[in-house]
């Protein structure tokens, strides 16, 4: 047991006796138990889908093909589907076998189905899940898809695969030549059979060499960069400007101070929209604004232009946490006491002088971390891009948040956005490192003093 | 540093918040033209001679904008109360208690609180689809847990480090239990820090965006932000009803604003500010 003295703790407490050794480690235990709540809330909904998106990054995972909507390292064979076209296939076949319509071929092709039936039941464990789902089926009830999708190994699956694809590839053919009294029946239900086989989709780090070797992600990488380092520096500047300037008493400091709230405390995507209003071609009176100062040739421009849009979208970030910044540099700002600078000012140092050797030291790990939160939050800036522009005109907007997300959610490929939502983490991860470096152990550093 | 106030500084605060209040005056100015009056010509004076409340009637009227307050709000408070609670224990222990690893847990904390929502949502979204919770209440506050129990934790355990430690060692002198100390002396005192970590935590789920556009799909479940975002038509962008959408949520921010803006400042700067 360690028998350091805790800050502002009555030293009886620390004399090791046997009961102040058992309320110490009852103590102990009671704080684990407080923090094991949080601590399996943050593991199970925060660490476990970073973890997550990473596997998923290894699959050709796309949510609107039935073959690919989940991660499968094997070959399997989904029962359900296949349970729900061979037995329609056969009796198909056989009606048209009696209808005496290309007999003899249709005679061969149910031999041979039925011989891929009988090799997919030689699997004791298969056999068991056939059964299950092929009692179910017949009851009209659910299948569960855990039960539905069985492993089957990899020789006998290529080998059946082949053998069904041809099946349905002669199927097809057949129903051209012949006229079936239910051709297309045929031809869909052999083919369905034909998706009851599933192959893996696993494909290793092909998503992120891809990616990595593609240009839009590049693009997308860079325009979040560029974004995140333009805004930040200004929001910064500026933010600092103005908490130099209110660091002072005057009247209606509550008023300033509640008008600066305003901004960050309404929604990103409602700010959004507010000035894709201000900004509007036709209509918008900022954009008519920038017009008559000259920032744009014409009012149009500023949303249909490449630098137009990257210019209003920094504006609109920049008015919307600017003031967040300048409340955090003010806070520190008002822990640096006022005799510093009065003894500065007696030893003849003039007020950029007190500025620099004062203020800026003394605020460094306001200012950092201040920097830390921004850096982070306009990196992985979506709301804003996405209502304002959606990335466009021509992707020349378009972050690498937003680009995840379209690939995602516009074109269900969740292997390809799992992969570019696991790089936004991994950047995300580089650049708090290397603030953190800066900022040592402050952050983190037990503040009871 | 502490001087007094000159004219032109009076002059500068004017325009200051003149500026950043602006697109608010000009969509306040907006909301309440006529429709005619956002076109053309007359869209660049801001006040009009015909002011209407019809922008307003439109949008309860044609849109189902109570329904996404609504469902805004039960989101909101339930994530709210319960994360603040978990977090308001966990936050005690550290900030409060003597324990290994309490470095390591706050370290995990900040850098949960850093991760990128889009990180998370792949994952989160399927597990949500397969089990039936997208489009329902418990869809958003499952994944607003993810940014809202480490913001609460993070701004909490700064406030209870303020509560000095003599009370608490009164209490354990006069044989208190550590639940009974927990409850009847820390307690009371950390009362406006919950109650401002809440406030916090409230305006982040209220204002949340990419888990509530991708999973509430349903107009029945949308939230306030996609609701109004999804105003937008395919071809016409109804700007005098999204004007007024716009004040409509801004205003009671507004009043939450004036109303708590000590607090809100003293917990956006805590954690973030060493004294």
């Amino acid at each position: 047991m360690k028998s350091d003295i805790q800050p502002g703790r009555d030293p009886i407490h620390s004399v090791k006796t046997n009961t102040s050794k058992r309320k110490k480690r009852s103590d102990k235990l009671a704080a684990y138990l407080l923090v094991l709540p949080a601590l399996i809330l943050i593991l199970v909904i925060a660490i476990w889908p970073v973890l997550q998106s990473f596997y998923f990054s290894l699959f050709d995972l796309r949510l609107n093909d039935p073959t690919k909507s989940s991660t499968h390292i094997n070959y399997s064979l989904d029962l359900d589907r296949y349970l729900n076209n061979y037995p329609f296939l056969i009796g198909t076949i056989d009606s048209e076998i009696r209808s005496g319509n290309a007999p003899d071929q249709l005679q061969k092709i149910k031999e041979r189905l039925q011989q891929v039936d009988r090799e997919i039941q030689q699997d004791p464990t298969v056999k068991k899940s056939y059964n299950a789902v092929n009692e179910k089926l017949i009851n009209f009830q659910q299948v569960p898809s855990d039960l539905s999708i069985v492993d089957v190994d990899r020789d006998t699956a290529k080998k059946l695969m082949k053998e069904v694809t041809a099946i349905a590839n002669e199927v097809s053919a057949l129903t051209k030549e012949t006229t079936f009294k239910q051709g297309n029946k045929l031809k869909g239900l052999a083919s369905g059979l034909d998706d009851s086989f599933i192959e893996p989709n696993y494909i290793g780090f092909k998503h992120y060499t891809e990616n990595l070797s593609g240009n839009r992600m590049w693009k997308a990488i860079s325009n979040t960069v560029i974004f995140t380092v333009i805004s930040v520096f200004i929001e910064l500047a500026i933010g600092l400007a103005i908490a130099l300037l209110i660091n002072k008493a005057f009247f209606g400091r509550g008023l300033v101070r509640a008008s600066i709230l305003i901004p960050w405390a309404i929604p990103t995507a409602v700010s959004a929209l507010m000035w894709k209003y201000l900004y509007d071609g036709q209509n918008g009176v900022v954009a008519k604004l920038f017009e008559k100062v000259g920032l744009v040739d014409h009012m149009t421009n500023l949303l249909t232009t490449e630098t137009g849009s990257f210019f209003s979208v920094i504006f609109a970030d920049v008015w919307k946490t600017t003031p967040y910044m300048a409340l955090l540099l003010l806070a520190g700002l008002q822990t640096i006491p006022a005799s510093m600078y009065e003894a500065a000012a007696i030893d003849g140092a003039g007020k950029w002088k007190q500025f620099l050797t004062i203020t800026l030291p003394l605020l460094k790990s306001s200012i950092l971390v201040a920097l830390l939160f921004r850096t982070l939050d306009a990196f992985r800036v979506f709301d804003l891009i996405f209502v304002l522009t959606g990335g466009g005109p021509a992707n020349s907007t378009e972050t690498i948040s937003v680009l995840a997300y379209k690939v995602m959610f516009s074109q269900t490929n969740f292997g390809e956005g799992s992969a570019l939502s696991v790089i936004v983490f991994i950047c995300v991860a580089i650049i708090s490192m290397i603030y953190i470096k800066f900022l040592g152990k402050d952050l983190l550093q037990d503040g009871a003093k | 540093m502490k001087k007094k106030a000159g004219v032109p500084f009076y002059i500068f605060l004017v325009v200051f918040v003149f500026v950043v209040m602006f697109p608010f005056l000009w969509v306040l100015a907006s909301s309440i033209k006529p429709a005619t009056e956002l076109f053309g010509d007359k869209a660049f004076t801001p006040f009009t001679d015909h002011p209407t409340f019809k922008n307003y009637v439109s949008v309860f009227a044609n849109h189902p904008f109570l329904r996404y307050m609504w469902n805004s709000f039960v989101v909101a408070f339930i994530t709210t109360v319960y994360t603040v609670f978990v977090a308001s224990l966990a936050s005690y222990a550290i900030a409060r208690l003597d324990f290994k690893g309490k470095t390591v847990i706050l370290g995990l904390v900040l850098s949960v609180s850093m991760f990128p929502q889009i990180a998370t949502i792949s994952p989160i979204y399927i597990f949500l689809k397969n089990v039936g919770l997208t489009n329902s209440y418990m869809g958003l506050i499952i994944p607003y847990t993810t940014f809202a129990l480490p913001l609460s934790i993070w701004i909490l355990v700064t406030f209870f480090r303020k509560i000095p430690f003599d009370l608490e060692e009164a209490a354990k002198m006069d044989g208190a239990s550590l639940m009974q100390t927990y409850w009847k002396v820390i307690m009371p005192l950390a009362v406006p820090g919950i109650f401002t970590t809440a406030i916090l935590v409230f305006i982040a789920c209220w204002n949340e965006f990419l888990f509530a556009l991708t999973i509430n799909t349903e107009e029945k479940f949308k939230t306030v932000p996609v609701g109004i975002a999804m105003f937008q038509g395919q071809f016409t962008v109804p700007w005098g009803e999204i004007s007024a959408a716009t004040i409509i949520v801004t205003i009671p921010l507004v009043i939450l604003v004036l109303l708590f803006q000590r607090r809100i400042i003293s917990g956006l700067t805590s954690g973030a500010v060493k004294e």
